[in-house]
């Protein structure tokens, strides 16, 4: 059990700090100054800002810190007796591979994980894709998924709907290893962690997350665990996207920091965004994960997806859908496989003066004077 | 804070005048931030080296102590003077340990006091979470060491957490009962950075006596004739919850004022009969060692084992609790060579066979479980359930968590195999200590010497405190007169059943006897397996006598008895017989309508109850319906038999269902 557990939860949390700060903060004195992180909190407030150049609010967050220690302990001995380990960074169990990917800019100080921690030693690659997949997709992903196990390759995965599950389900249907990372605090993860028993007990599950333990889902954690997710890999593939949403701001995060990132070949007249990141610099597989250097989408496929208004086709084919009854704004975008984000689609619903507005639980739309008004498949 | 300005606070706060040198040494250290082990005898005034520092600190003072009765007593008494102080138990309502819980998160309370097992409580766990905490103590320290003699799981946890807490903030540890090795195993536990003070255990107002007998007849006889010669009131030990039962009904057919105290009664008995000794109600509380230990009362004037125990420290710690006035006590043991069988199957029995241990690991490694799942899918009793799931938790093989409302146990992913040798170094030390004690019994030398050198007390002081070095041996000695009385006794004493469920018409009803107590037991073995044909009439005496004592005259509409499963026509036979002297009318009608197994070849109720469930039926259901009906077997373990009939026909329209059965087994099962 890691003694300066309580230090590491009180500095891997600070309120607002950022992992710039905190890294550097560690570079300093643990690397520089060869102290232990214990040392470092018993110095006083002069040496603080003395030796660290720490000004004064950040001095005021590392005395809060301070004081909160005793209770962090009460947490860490809980963690502890619920069988979650910490790794700080500093820990030579830290996965290299999430270090050198993310640098001190990114990496997070401290994580959370349960189960066989020697995972991340091993080679590994993501998986990442939308929650509405379609099958071609979930196909993709499965094969992805079966090739990494054959090699000895560590699938990572967010626990999200769609193309996420069916990456852990599948490297567990091929004996692979994995590592969840979750879009929540450890502690949170409840259910899961009795679905995945066997696997996490016979080590081929690694379970990890680097957010406050008992942090609940948000969306802005769901979107923050993606980088997370792209350290923890050396190759990372994407079975689809759209042009919005956190798979989409992932790969143009991956991009931004020159990360290789495989993208499915997307079928003719897919309702996704995957030429558009192949565009941007990803590299278009085949359903192998085979690089196709001489791919290049032309400029329609490319603008497949429309990224800003609707166009006139995807405008009538709403028309008509409301036509036949009442729908819920989610069943208008699976019907219609529609990239369109929910509000978008409800504001452009509301501003429009031939729909009607239904205020029911989930809210539903129609055509005004619709000459026929079937119930819907989901009354 | 200098002693003088302390000793200002303590005049005023806690009406002491000064301190005690060596609690000086372990408050200056707490002040100061600094971790402290304090062995100090019972009596010593311990509870102030933490008591002081908690009102000068700012926040709360948490206190973890496994001795329920000494906490609410403490906290009486620092409400006394003015201080917030609660405590978090088993013992009170949830309602009330949340508030207190609450009232801890907004920094109403001072000094918290808090049982181990309540760490698993998710309030406290989010208190925690924001109390202002100035200190942290453990009392009872030594239960964190295996090498001692109450190791207790739930302390490993504090352990942890005392590695945990930051540098600065102080802890205090303190018990009254550790030998060297124990000392020096909390000391490592507790890591680096620990002070030590150790005082002196010796305690010379204590009378030591031990009583060689040749039998249990003669315990009885002795305490029946000489109790109520020993000054003031004082507590009984014996080995078994049986054998407190017996002793209590002995005295209560002696009229000697007494009371049974044991882990089974509900709080609110328990607090009657502590305030009951506390007022001297009572010549004596019988109990068996598992409790009692909390009970904080200045003049017990005797302590009596009647039942060596394990080893002198265990000795040592159940004597503990006498004379803390000062006062001139009397501690006596009684020993006859054949009770060293208890401690011996305690220490061989003490662990279930490594085939049983893996069972669990390969149980629990397939999919988490819960305690009772456990125990239907290995078919091992609860008690073995137990030592073997701490064995493993200790080995860090398995771990216990929490899902949901409810606890369970899960493979630790990458765990070690199982370590027998620790098992056998274990046996070896218990085998060690219990030899150490039969030498205390048999020593010609100073008893308290013995006890000192025992616990590491470095003392050169000559002692003649007991019988033999000075007081007067007690010789025990049997006449006609009370070997009748004991027979007397024997004959008009029958172990209740207690079978009343809510939703059938069972009654409590009686057994003739304990199985393994007396020659009842034998009797029904010949009997039962060695074809020593129908059971014999004393047998039916016996069991006429308790129906006496327990129903009195009351009369029975139908007789019915437990159709068996291999022993024949024994329980038939019996049962004719039974009706014929009551004149009660019998059927046979009763029988097993699928083969179920013996019940003795399950381990645990949970099975027992499986294995009978809708077994039985009735040819002739209008028979019992508006009937009073007595129920007949030859011997009661769990229950689950009669307790499966009792609902059967309650639901065919009986109205009152009440068991006689031979012999009820010791150590059932469930709590």
């Amino acid at each position: 059990m890691n003694k300066e557990s309580a230090y590491w939860i009180a500095l891997a949390h600070l309120p607002r700090w950022g992992h710039l700060k905190i890294n550097n903060l560690i570079i300093k004195f643990y690397h520089e100054n060869k102290l232990s992180i214990e040392d470092f909190f018993q110095l006083t407030e002069s040496d603080w800002k003395n030796q660290y150049g720490i000004e004064y609010k950040e001095i005021e967050d590392l005395k809060k810190a301070k004081s909160e220690l005793a209770n962090n302990a009460f947490l860490a001995e809980s963690l502890n007796n619920e069988g979650y380990e910490l790794i700080p960074i500093t820990s030579p169990e830290y996965s290299r591979t999430l270090k050198e990917n993310l640098k001190a800019a990114h990496a997070p100080a401290l994580l959370y994980v349960k189960g066989n921690k020697k995972i991340m030693q091993e080679k590994s690659i993501a998986i990442v894709g939308s929650r509405n997949a379609s099958d071609k997709s979930l196909e993709f992903t499965d094969n992805i998924a079966k090739l990494a196990s054959k090699e000895y390759k560590v699938v990572v995965s967010g626990f999200a709907k769609g193309v996420d599950k069916q990456a852990l389900d599948s490297a567990i249907n091929y004996k692979g290893q994995s590592i969840i990372v979750l879009p929540q605090g450890i502690m949170t993860f409840g259910s899961g962690f009795k679905k995945y028993y066997k696997q996490i007990v016979d080590g081929d599950v690694l379970v990890l997350s680097t957010f406050f333990p008992k942090a609940p889902w948000k969306a802005e954690l769901a979107m923050a665990r993606n980088p997370i997710i792209y350290g923890l890999a050396d190759e990372i593939y994407v079975a689809e996207s759209s042009d919005k949403g956190g798979t989409w701001s992932g790969v143009v995060d991956g991009l931004r920091k020159n990360r290789k990132i495989y993208v499915r070949k997307p079928e003719p007249n897919e309702n996704t965004a995957n030429n558009l990141l192949i565009q941007k610099g990803a590299i278009a597989v085949d359903f192998n994960g085979n690089p196709l250097i001489d791919y290049k989408p032309s400029l329609a496929e490319v603008n497949q997806l429309s990224l800003n208004e609707p166009t006139v086709n995807y405008e009538n084919k709403i028309l008509d859908l409301l036509k036949t009854g009442e729908y819920a704004v989610k069943d208008i975008i699976k019907k219609l496989q529609l990239t369109w984000s929910e509000k978008k689609l409800r504001d452009y619903l509301k501003s429009k003066k031939e729909v009607e507005t239904i205020n029911k639980k989930p809210m539903r739309f129609t055509m005004k004077d619709s000459t026929i008004k079937q119930k819907s498949l989901f009354d | 804070m200098n002693r003088q300005e302390a000793e200002i606070i303590l005049q005023r706060t806690f009406k002491l005048s000064r301190f005690y040198d060596e609690q000086w040494t372990t408050i200056e250290k707490i002040l100061k931030g600094e971790r402290v082990l304090l062995i100090e005898k019972t009596g010593y005034g311990k509870s102030l080296c933490f008591q002081f520092p908690a009102i000068v600190h700012k926040g709360t003072t948490v206190i973890f102590s496994p001795l329920i009765a000494l906490m609410r007593d403490q906290v009486k008494k620092l409400k006394t003077l003015g201080i917030s102080a609660k405590c978090v138990n088993s013992e009170q309502t949830p309602e009330e340990n949340s508030q207190i819980i609450n009232d801890a998160k907004a920094g109403k309370i001072k000094i918290l006091y808090i049982a181990p097992e309540r760490q698993e409580n998710s309030e406290w766990i989010e208190a925690t979470r924001q109390m202002n905490l100035s200190m942290v103590v453990v009392d009872e320290a030594h239960c964190i060491s295996v090498w001692g003699h109450d190791f207790r799981p739930a302390f490993r946890r504090i352990i942890n957490l005392v590695n945990l807490l930051p540098k600065g903030l102080p802890v205090l540890a303190t018990t009254a009962t550790a030998t060297k090795k124990v000392e020096l195993d909390i000391a490592e536990q507790m890591g680096s950075n620990l002070s030590i003070i150790r005082g002196n255990l010796m305690r010379d107002n204590f009378k030591l006596f031990v009583i060689t007998v040749n039998s249990e007849d003669e315990k009885l006889i002795w305490l029946g004739k000489n109790l109520q010669q020993l000054p003031g009131s004082g507590i009984l030990y014996t080995g078994t919850r049986v054998d407190t039962e017996i002793y209590s009904k002995w005295f209560e057919f002696l009229k000697i004022p007494s009371s049974g105290y044991n882990a089974g009664l509900d709080a609110e008995s328990r607090i009657a009969i502590e305030n009951g000794l506390m007022k001297n109600q009572w010549k004596c509380v019988i109990s068996t060692n598992a409790l009692g230990m909390g009970i904080d009362k200045p003049d017990i004037r005797f302590i009596i084992h009647t039942q060596i125990p394990q080893s002198p420290i265990h000795y040592y710690q159940e004597i503990g609790r006498a004379g803390r006035d000062n006062q001139p006590s009397f501690i006596i043991l009684f020993y006859n060579p054949e009770d060293k069988k208890l401690p011996e199957a305690f220490i061989e029995g003490g662990r279930p066979s490594i085939s049983k241990y893996e069972k669990v690991i390969t149980a629990v490694k397939s999919e988490m479980l819960g305690e009772r799942d456990l125990m239907r899918r290995t078919n091992l009793k609860q008690n073995q359930i137990r030592v073997i799931k701490a064995d493993l938790m200790e080995q860090k093989i398995i771990r216990e968590v929490t899902v949901g409302r409810g606890k369970k146990f899960e493979y630790i992913t990458g765990a070690p195999q199982l370590n027998t040798k620790a098992f056998e170094e274990l046996r070896a030390s218990k085998t060690r200590d219990l030899d150490k004690m039969i030498e205390y019994v048999e020593t010609t030398q100073s008893r308290m010497k013995y006890l000192c050198d025992y616990l590491g007390d470095s003392s050169t002081h000559s002692f003649n405190n007991c019988d033999n070095t000075g007081l007067k041996k007690i010789i025990v000695s049997v006449n006609d007169e009370w070997t009748q009385k004991l027979q007397e006794f024997r004959e008009d004493y029958f172990p209740v059943l207690e079978v009343e469920t809510r939703g059938t018409n069972l009654i409590n009803g009686v057994a003739a006897s304990y199985y393994g107590v007396s020659n009842v037991g034998s009797a029904l073995h010949r009997s039962k397996y060695e074809n020593g044909g129908d059971f014999p009439d004393f047998l039916l005496k016996l069991i006429l006598k308790a129906y006496r004592k327990k129903f009195g005259q009351e009369k029975f509409d139908l007789i019915l008895y437990v159709p068996p499963t291999k022993s024949g026509d024994l329980v038939k036979n019996f049962a004719m017989k039974v009706s014929q002297v009551f004149k009660f009318p019998i059927s046979h009608n009763l029988i097993k309508q699928r083969a179920t197994s013996e019940q003795k070849v399950f381990e645990n109720a949970y099975l027992k109850s499986d294995n009978v469930k809708d077994a039985f039926m009735i040819k002739t259901p209008d028979e019992v319906k508006g009937k009073t009906i007595l129920l007949i077997d030859d011997i009661f373990d769990s229950g689950a038999t009669i307790k499966e009939i009792g609902r059967y026909l309650s639901n065919l329209g009986a109205l009152k269902i009440a068991p006689l059965v031979i012999a009820r087994t010791v150590g059932g099962d469930l709590v």
